[in-house]
């Protein structure tokens, strides 16, 4: 399946979601992120994983404590959501400027 | 929650009153509407269930080609489509809503197309090619089918 369908599927999740919108703020533990969402860890663990898979977040490994992985968001996936609006709305921006400039010759 | 990536929005103020922007809109579409050479016309049907589509004659008589359904008209303030683009799935399909707002100098015209995240990517008919290519491929429009039924037309 193509990335950007992948990405849409992969947030297409209310959980999914929330725990993207908590890691834009800064990384964190699956376990900070199942307290924050009141989510199981098992659960936790299967997002973050569904989100990993679609690579929107990569896990890092801490130096301090090797067992605790810190999950962060990927910047690509989301710049080409990003490129994808934009590509939307340069089409719709081009019908409404044509629009604008018939409808006031009149 | 709207899905990110999944709305796109574009607003434009013309310098007319609300029911001429509403009207023109609507019922000049084959007029102001951007699309390839050798085009058809384009019709709007204007009632709730009317359809977006482009009509080309051949010698073989007229093919219409359809894009949206209208599912509101509420003149002169709102309308909305569901749309859908060449080879998408039977269920797949998105939504244009026009807005019209007064405003001190004429009409605010907003387009809010949604719906982007429910369309997959691997839709046979696609060939393989993600959202974003796919939709650049056909400038979001008919135009490849388009271009070849012209050829064929004559």
């Amino acid at each position: 399946m193509p990335a950007l369908a992948r990405t849409f599927e992969a947030l297409a999740d209310p959980a999914r979601l929330a725990v993207v919108r908590l890691l834009r703020k800064k990384p964190r533990r699956s376990s900070e992120l199942a307290a924050a969402l009141s989510l199981d860890r098992p659960t936790t663990s299967k997002h973050l994983e569904v989100l990993r898979k679609a690579g929107l977040v990569k896990a890092e490994l801490l130096d301090e404590d090797a067992r605790a992985r810190v999950y962060r968001l990927r910047r690509e996936r989301f710049t080409e959501l990003r490129d994808f609006v934009d590509e939307v709305e340069a089409y719709w921006g081009d019908q409404l400027a044509s629009f604008k400039a018939h409808v006031e010759r009149k | 929650m709207t899905t990110p990536g999944d709305r796109a929005r574009v607003s434009v103020l013309v310098a007319v009153p609300r029911d001429v922007a509403f009207r023109v809109f609507t019922e000049e579409i084959d007029q102001w509407w951007r699309r390839g050479k050798g085009r058809g016309v384009l019709h709007l049907e204007p009632r709730a269930g009317g359809r977006l589509y482009e009509e080309i004659e051949s010698k073989s008589g007229a093919r219409v080609f359809e894009t949206g359904r209208v599912t509101e008209w509420s003149p002169p303030a709102r309308l909305v489509l569901e749309w859908r683009n060449v080879n998408f799935s039977e269920t797949e399909k998105t939504f244009v809503e026009v807005t019209f707002e007064e405003s001190a100098s004429g009409t605010l015209v907003t387009v809010t197309h949604s719906g982007w995240s429910a369309i997959r990517g691997d839709h046979p008919a696609r060939h393989g090619l993600d959202v974003v290519a796919f939709i650049r491929m056909n400038g979001m429009w008919w135009s490849e089918v388009l271009t070849s039924f012209r050829e064929h037309a004559g």
